[in-house]
């Protein structure tokens, strides 16, 4: 027996052993069309006559035919390209298998045998498809409502398991043809994998990349995908003093759910101790410029001691976060910082963020429910009304130009 | 213009990943080359004679200007600083390397474009009318419902191992310039009596050894069983269509062997299954297409009338051959010829490129459309603008005023590039085209197409002239044909008689037009006159002389 992979409830498993590779054919040269390619076009396919196993675990399976003119009461059939699959409507019986003879990968006939016995006869049981089967078809013969896979022999189960998982969120039915919620729901999905996606991408790429956390709902999202997916991303936050204990409560709440110890950056208590003795604790609300100055000191400084070193950073900015920010890129240069920054949510709408924290139950800042859209520092942070524009919980007594601080500056966008 | 939405983006993107995957491996030689072949073929990657050609999809051949920048630095970065424009609205490059290909999906791919199913054994890039949403006569905008089509057809699990590939056309307007009878499965959109969209299916037609004018199969399929029909006839065809013999494997065949209302008998039994299912198509998903194919923002120009562009012989040439009215009587779309002397037809140079999508962003809403002519068009030009845009594209050579005329050739690859060719199709063009143009003013609108063997990839089935490459004892030979058209309810041309060489291809053309000039009636087309007088008159002129005149 081949090495067989099925599907069930708990995911893919692989029964038996992978059998000796078959040695490969090599490669030919990438250019094969000198000479006449018309003479390799052999017009005449035989249809075939044996099948490409005649076995299963029970024993010899049986021809439709076979199957038809016996009891119907166990045993397995196997069905060749040419078969009428229609013939076995209303007399499947209970067979213990059906098994679905592939004899070249072209022969796309076999997809139409499956989707017909799921859709139309209604068979419910272990359907194998068998033969020519490699690797890269199995994605699409799950689709059709295969769950067992007979690979040719010299496929790798790994290559197999994992283009199981090709695509995440592929077109046909309500994708394409149902109504609004269904696209709806698509998109989440498919926004949620492509978030997935460019962080192990990211991940892949950087030596040192880190999320500049702001414990924000944001934020939190990305942590998710950082934590479920396991990867090599560090995760710092600016603690810059002046942080809501809302906020604040969200480190420890992050290590017990993840097990992981967001690195906690703090500003220079003497820049900070100057600051409150030239312009006093809350000396931000008297100019633009002093709160710029207390913003450097408290959040901007330290984060280029965070950056130190690193060849990547990400936050969780969205374009429709602020008027700074609708032209914001997936990818941009931080010619500043000489790295690359990304802002995987770019595109994400503040619904989406909500959508992402429900489905995957993640920790979430107090603060949210009680009206807050941007959360900030404690004294230059408040919540807005229903409808408001978010960014005018932030520094309220500025105008909306201003209300960026030097740590997003705008970028060279690379993509 | 449709903007991908998260799904599509991801489809696409994924795409990327799983091709480098399987490049890797088979550039590694852990995928031999039969197991390759369907999977780089269905990503638009063929096997040329002298390298690699990737074939990316414009579906139904509507670009951005964006888009067609990204199709410049392709041709500039991976490329020799050139694309070949096809009838079926693709763009080929013919001198990639395969382990670049995923980088270029992946260029692609940032700009919303892919080269899913451009080859293999699968359904095809939609297509349609180049002048969708700014025809005159068009009935029904095509573009959502092939939009539609190109979602569900994408990936689809069940229709990748077809018999043959399978081509898809759409057409919405009186004239049919999607050349659907000769596609495989083909729609005519029309409305009913209460203004409700309804189809016209047409199957099995297709042109290759054994052309044929598809049949149809059904007149009135309501606009939301479009999928649910279409995946009826893809069953029947998957499941039944002939696999023994490559060349009888097209959906013609079945439909010829079985006769049409087999087959739609066929279809039918299965759709009863399949309508009102989850294919069919809710309002909202329409809706969901249909608010991207909407007009830019026209406004209301005046042109002026001035008497110095009236006496500039060559503007007037131009204005009188290359524009389509447009819906919007203050605005024209303009076809940029991409048949000029010395250069394949449908050839367009990475700077030819970027210079048309600057144009499209200054004379056309950044809009432009690849036609079945293998010309390019910027659909919403104001006409008070004409002469300045002429005035631009006079000064890069890309004025030519010879739409649907003689040297409007339509032209596959050919010997030159393609593994399958009898013999040249470039070169000969540029003859006949060189040999016409004495008289090609006087001749008018002529529909030539040469194609380089039997697969007609310039469709020489449904040329006013049709020419045929055939390899005779190692030697380019051609066959002419005569009286075909891809409009209407199509018609295929008929020999003219037996083959020539290369060198009296030319000739022979130039009798069949003189002859024209000689019998036509007044305002009379050359194929309205071979329609009244019938082949045989022409023919007969052939056979006068010996065909090496
Ligand atoms: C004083 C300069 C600023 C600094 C140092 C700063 C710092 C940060 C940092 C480190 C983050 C975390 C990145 C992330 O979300 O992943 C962040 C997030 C954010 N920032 Fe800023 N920021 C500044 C100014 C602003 C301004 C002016 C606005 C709005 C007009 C703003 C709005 C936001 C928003 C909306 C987020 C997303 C999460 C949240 O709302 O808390 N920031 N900021
Ligand atoms: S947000 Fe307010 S408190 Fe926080 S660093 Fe800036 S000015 Fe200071
Ligand atoms: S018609 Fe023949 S020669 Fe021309 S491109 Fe097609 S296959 Fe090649």
């Amino acid at each position: 027996m081949s090495l067989v992979i099925e599907l069930d409830q708990q995911g893919a498993k692989v029964i038996g052993q992978a059998p000796e590779r078959a040695p490969l054919t090599p490669p030919k040269p990438a250019n094969e069309g000198h000479g006449d390619v018309r003479k390799k076009i052999v017009p005449n396919v035989k249809q075939p006559t044996e099948p490409t196993n005649a076995e299963w675990e029970g024993g010899q399976y049986l021809s439709m035919q076979e199957w038809l003119d016996g009891s119907q009461e166990g045993g397995a059939i196997l069905l060749q390209p040419a078969d009428d699959v229609k013939k076995l409507d209303g007399r499947i019986g209970n067979a213990a298998l059906i098994s679905v003879d592939f004899h070249r990968i072209g022969d796309g006939r076999g997809y139409s045998h499956a989707f017909l016995l799921r859709k139309r006869l209604n068979y419910q049981g272990r359907l194998r498809a068998q033969g020519a089967v490699t690797a890269d078809q199995v994605f699409a013969m799950a689709r059709v409502g295969f769950d067992s896979f007979a690979l040719r022999a010299d496929q790798s189960a790994d290559t197999a398991l994992r283009s199981l998982d090709s695509f995440g969120v592929p077109y046909q039915g309500a994708v394409v043809a149902g109504t609004a919620t269904d696209r709806a729901d698509a998109n989440f999905a498919a926004r949620v994998r492509l978030l997935e996606r460019a962080l192990v991408e990211i991940a892949q790429r950087h030596d040192r990349p880190a999320l500049a956390s702001s414990l924000s709902a944001e934020d939190m999202v990305i942590t998710d995908v950082i934590a479920r997916l396991k990867l090599p991303i560090d995760i710092f936050t600016l603690e810059t003093g002046r942080l809501n204990p809302e906020t604040l409560a969200l480190i420890p709440q992050v290590k017990e759910r993840y097990g992981i110890e967001i690195d906690v950056r703090r500003p220079d208590e003497h820049a900070v101790a100057a600051y409150i003795t030239a312009h006093g604790k809350d000396g931000f609300y008297d100019s633009v410029a002093a709160r710029k100055l207390c913003c450097n000191i408290r959040k901007v400084a330290p984060l280029d001691e965070a950056l130190n070193g690193r060849d990547a950073w990400l936050t969780g900015q969205r374009r429709d976060q602020a008027v700074t920010r609708g032209a914001l890129p997936e990818a941009e240069r931080d010619s500043e910082r000489t790295m690359q920054k990304y802002n995987p949510l770019a595109a994400w709408a503040w619904a989406d963020v909500l959508a992402y924290a429900t489905r995957f139950d993640i920790p979430m800042n107090a603060l949210y429910q009680r009206g807050y859209v941007s959360i900030g520092c404690e004294p230059c942070t408040k919540a807005i009304r229903p409808g408001e524009d978010p960014r005018n919980g932030r520094w309220w007594w500025e105008n909306q130009g201003s209300k960026e601080c030097g740590l997003h500056t705008i970028q060279n966008v690379t993509r | 213009m449709y903007c991908y939405d998260a799904v599509d983006r991801l489809i696409v993107e994924e795409r990327v990943a799983q091709f480098r995957d399987q490049t890797l491996r088979y550039l590694a030689g852990e995928l031999d080359e039969d197991a390759f072949k369907p999977l780089r073929l269905q990503n638009g990657l063929y096997i040329q004679r002298y390298a690699p050609m990737l074939r990316v999809a414009i579906p139904y051949g509507v670009l951005s200007s964006t888009q067609l920048r990204k199709l410049a630095e392709i041709a500039r970065k991976f490329d020799r600083g050139y694309g070949h424009f096809t009838t079926r609205q693709n763009i080929q490059y013919n001198w990639v390397k395969v382990e670049e290909v995923p980088d270029i999906l992946a260029e692609l791919a940032t700009v919303s474009m892919h080269a899913i199913q451009t080859s293999g054994s699968c359904v095809r890039n939609v297509t349609t009318d180049a002048f969708a949403g700014v025809a005159q006569d068009e009935i029904v905008d095509p573009r959502p419902y092939c939009e539609l089509m190109r979602q569900w057809s994408t990936l689809h699990p069940e229709f990748a191992h077809l018999p043959r590939k399978f081509k898809v056309a759409f057409n919405g307007a009186k004239e049919d310039r999607a050349a659907t009878p000769v596609h495989d499965l083909s729609f005519d959109l029309y409305r009913d009596e209460v203004g409700e969209v309804r189809l016209i299916v047409k199957v099995g037609g297709g042109q290759g050894r054994t052309p044929r004018i598809a049949s149809i199969i059904k007149r009135d399929l309501h606009w939301s069983e479009m999928l649910t029909y279409t995946e009826a006839v893809l069953r029947a065809y998957n499941r039944l269509g002939r696999r023994d013999n490559i060349f009888k494997a097209r959906i013609k065949i079945q439909v010829q062997e079985l006769g049409a209302e087999a087959f739609a008998a066929e279809v039918e039994s299965d759709w009863a299954h399949l309508r009102n299912g989850p294919n069919t198509l809710t309002q909202d998903a329409l809706d969901r297409v249909a608010q991207f194919f909407i007009d830019p923002p026209l406004e209301t120009w005046s042109e002026p009338a001035s008497k110095t562009l009236a006496i500039d012989p060559n503007f007037q040439a131009w204005k009188k051959r290359n524009l389509t009215a447009h819906r919007h009587g203050d605005y024209a779309a303009v076809t940029i010829s991409l048949k000029r002397e010395g250069i394949a037809p449908g050839d367009a140079t990475d700077a030819e490129m970027d210079f048309i999508a600057d144009l499209a962003d200054r004379y056309s809403f950044n809009e432009i459309r690849v036609s079945y002519h293998q010309n390019l068009i910027l659909p919403h030009v104001p006409r008070a603008k004409l002469h300045e845009l002429f005035s631009e594209l006079d000064s890069r050579g890309l004025a030519r005023a010879n739409i649907d005329m003689a040297s409007d050739i339509i032209c596959c690859p050919g010997g030159d590039f393609c593994s399958l060719a009898n013999a040249k199709s470039i070169p000969l063009s540029a003859a006949i085209a060189d040999k016409l143009a004495p008289i090609e003013d006087e001749i008018g609108a002529i529909a030539i197409n040469v194609s380089g063997c039997i697969n007609a990839c310039a469709h020489h089935h449904v040329g006013h002239i049709g020419v045929l490459g055939v390899e005779k004892a190692g030697e380019d030979w051609y066959q002419i044909m005569l009286g075909g058209r891809p409009d209407g309810v199509g018609r295929l041309g008929v020999l003219t008689g037996k083959s020539v060489r290369q060198e009296d291809v030319p000739g022979v053309i130039d009798r069949l037009a003189r002859h024209y000039l000689d019998v036509r009636n007044e305002g009379e087309s050359f194929i309205a006159a071979v329609e009244r007088l019938g082949t045989d008159s022409f023919k007969i002129i052939l056979a006068e002389e010996p065909a090496a005149a």
